[in-house]
């Protein structure tokens, strides 16, 4: 199964909304419920979009729901 | 299993099972020479068979869960079919190619090498499916 480098704690923050389905974050969010469900098991990144519209459902920042385990890469430098 | 991918189900199983159909009842030697008239019922009935089924599938499909059904396709979806189209469109070029080189080369008849283009399309569109269900299962 291909696994993204971005964890999300959309479980979580359903789980303490009064047990929110993912058929009813679906709806909110405008996307299927298996998009969601791929989405909570790291099977799919969503979009900027699409995350944003997750946190704000949720009413949190983004970094509240997403985060990323790629490692840090350093900014770009000028070899010259 | 959302709507899309059920649908991909039935339209891979419905490809795979009528092109071995279709290929088990052309008479050998089936691609350099092909009778062209039974070659055109045949493909006729093959193409009404596989609109039939898909609709048919669809509807029973669509009638067991009209809320999926009715479900404008997610970014997610229109991801998976993307990533799938190009997958199938190198392998349609490729077999293509191929097979009007090979066909040609061995001296098929231009009704063998439409042929031979044919059924590089359906086994392009046979990848296509499979690797929107490969998709849908594994991540995208």
């Amino acid at each position: 199964m291909t696994q993204t480098a971005i964890t999300n704690t959309i479980r979580r923050l359903r789980f303490e909304r009064n047990e929110m389905t993912q058929q009813d974050l679906a709806e909110r969010v405008g996307v299927t419920r298996q998009t969601i469900n791929a989405i909570e098991l790291g099977k799919y990144s969503p979009s900027l979009e699409v995350a944003f519209r997750i946190a704000t459902v949720f009413g949190v920042r983004l970094e509240d729901v997403f985060s990323y385990d790629g490692g840090a890469q350093g900014p770009q430098r000028d070899s010259r | 299993m959302s709507f899309r991918e059920k649908s991909a189900w039935i339209t891979l199983i419905t490809l795979i099972v009528l092109t071995l159909f279709y290929l088990t009842h052309l008479p050998p030697p089936w691609l350099l020479n092909p009778p062209s008239g039974f070659m055109f019922h045949v493909l006729v009935a093959g193409v009404a068979a596989f609109v039939v089924i898909e609709i048919v599938a669809h509807v029973i499909v669509a009638i067991r869960a009209p809320r999926d059904a009715q479900a404008p396709r997610d970014e997610r979806e229109r991801l998976i079919a993307l990533k799938a189209a190009s997958i199938a469109a190198y392998v349609y070029a490729i077999l293509s190619l191929g097979s009007v080189f090979t066909l040609v080369h061995l001296g098929a008849s231009s009704i063998g090498v439409s042929l031979g283009v044919f059924l590089s399309f359906i086994l392009a569109e046979i990848v296509n499916y499979a690797a929107r269900i490969v998709y849908y299962r594994r991540g995208v």
